[in-house]
């Protein structure tokens, strides 16, 4: 791997059709927006770099499809994530409600317990259903991160994946690789308070 | 897990390889195998790790498109892993007619777009790796063809 890599973070998007999960991956990705982007087949995957105070990093972003024919299929690409976003449309109040759905499957199927979540309301450049403040209470709830997007402005898409990235480089025990720990956590004992993070 | 560059190196679990295979060996026992079950065996067939698999994996999907293809939606989602499957055996040029019939009922779609660009890479690569071979041989032959020569002319001193 590349030597200036300092690791590669497997990140899922995740979240009921139709809200926008792949228009954000192609935003953050390739800086494009296409309106009548079709459902997702599957699985979608992207590969980008980026940089987090100093540190590059790889995403393998892995684009789960929310239609209902792929549901028993795509739990699989839960293991080993690092981290998960967790999309619903602001103007689309089911999608909002079902995201507890989506939470527990994740839970259910993630192998990693102290996986970083992040609660994505997208679509703000719409009529909203749903109100930011609801949003941030369900994320304080389910102890996840919280932001709003709009993958058609680009508002808030780039800033996303970054705070995400940021709080999984502050949890070592996510990415690094097992003979590292032990290093880490001679020479810093600061390593262990992220464990409290668990929402599990 | 930490070396997936691209979709194609999304290789399915043994686990859900077994539990769709028993699902569909179940079904075919009764006589009639759903179209979903036949679809969810042939999806992970195709991200097998074994090229027999996926050459299945393709049967399955070919019988399904040429059958059970009931709307558009469906006959995209064979159609993609057509292209998927064919290209993990690295027939390149199979995969590229399946993802641009796709593209051509959808040609905004950006997955699919995504698998082009991914097989037109593996082609470029494959190409380049194909002429440093040949490059490699022609070196070789110039430089015996060389010895050659010099024997020929210490030879006849």
């Amino acid at each position: 791997m590349d030597p200036s890599v300092l690791t590669t973070l497997k990140i899922l998007l995740i979240g009921q059709s139709g809200v926008g999960k792949s228009c954000l991956l192609y935003r953050f990705t390739d800086d494009t927006f296409n309106v009548d982007n079709a459902v997702t087949i599957g699985v979608d995957f992207k590969m980008r770099k980026i940089t987090v105070d100093n540190n590059n990093i790889k995403l393998a972003l892995w684009d789960t499809a929310g239609q209902e024919r792929f549901r028993t299929l795509t739990p699989n690409y839960y293991r080993d994530g690092q981290g998960a976003v967790l999309v619903y449309d602001v103007s689309n109040r089911d999608s909002f409600t079902c995201l507890e759905t989506w939470i527990n499957e994740l839970n259910m199927y993630s192998t990693k317990p102290n996986i970083i979540k992040m609660v994505v309301g997208n679509k703000i450049d719409q009529e909203r259903r749903v109100s930011r403040e609801e949003g941030i209470a369900f994320a304080r709830r389910h102890q996840t991160l919280f932001i709003e997007t709009s993958a058609k402005t680009k508002e808030g898409v780039h800033m996303a994946f970054e705070e995400l990235v940021r709080k999984i480089i502050n949890t070592p025990s996510l990415w690094e690789k097992p003979e590292d720990v032990n290093v880490v956590r001679c020479n810093n004992e600061n390593s262990a308070p992220e464990q409290s993070y668990c929402s599990c | 897990m930490m070396d997936v560059e691209d979709v194609l190196n999304d290789v399915v679990s043994m686990d859900d390889l077994k539990k769709f295979e028993n699902e569909y060996h179940k079904q075919l026992a009764t006589g009639t195998v759903s179209q979903e079950t036949k679809f969810h065996y042939a999806w992970c067939l195709v991200r097998s790790n074994y090229p027999a698999d996926i050459r299945k994996g393709l049967i399955l999907m070919e019988q399904l498109i040429k059958h059970e293809a009931n709307d558009d939606d469906a006959k995209r989602n064979y159609l993609y892993y057509l292209a998927l499957g064919n290209s993990r055996i690295k027939e390149y040029s199979t995969a590229l007619q399946f993802i641009k019939a796709f593209l051509h009922m959808q040609p905004e779609n950006m997955q699919a777009q995504n698998l082009l660009n991914t097989i037109q890479k593996k082609m470029e690569a494959d190409a380049h790796k194909g002429m440093a071979v040949a490059g490699g041989l022609a070196l070789g032959i110039s430089a015996i063809v060389g010895i050659g020569f010099a024997l020929a002319k210490s030879m006849k001193k």
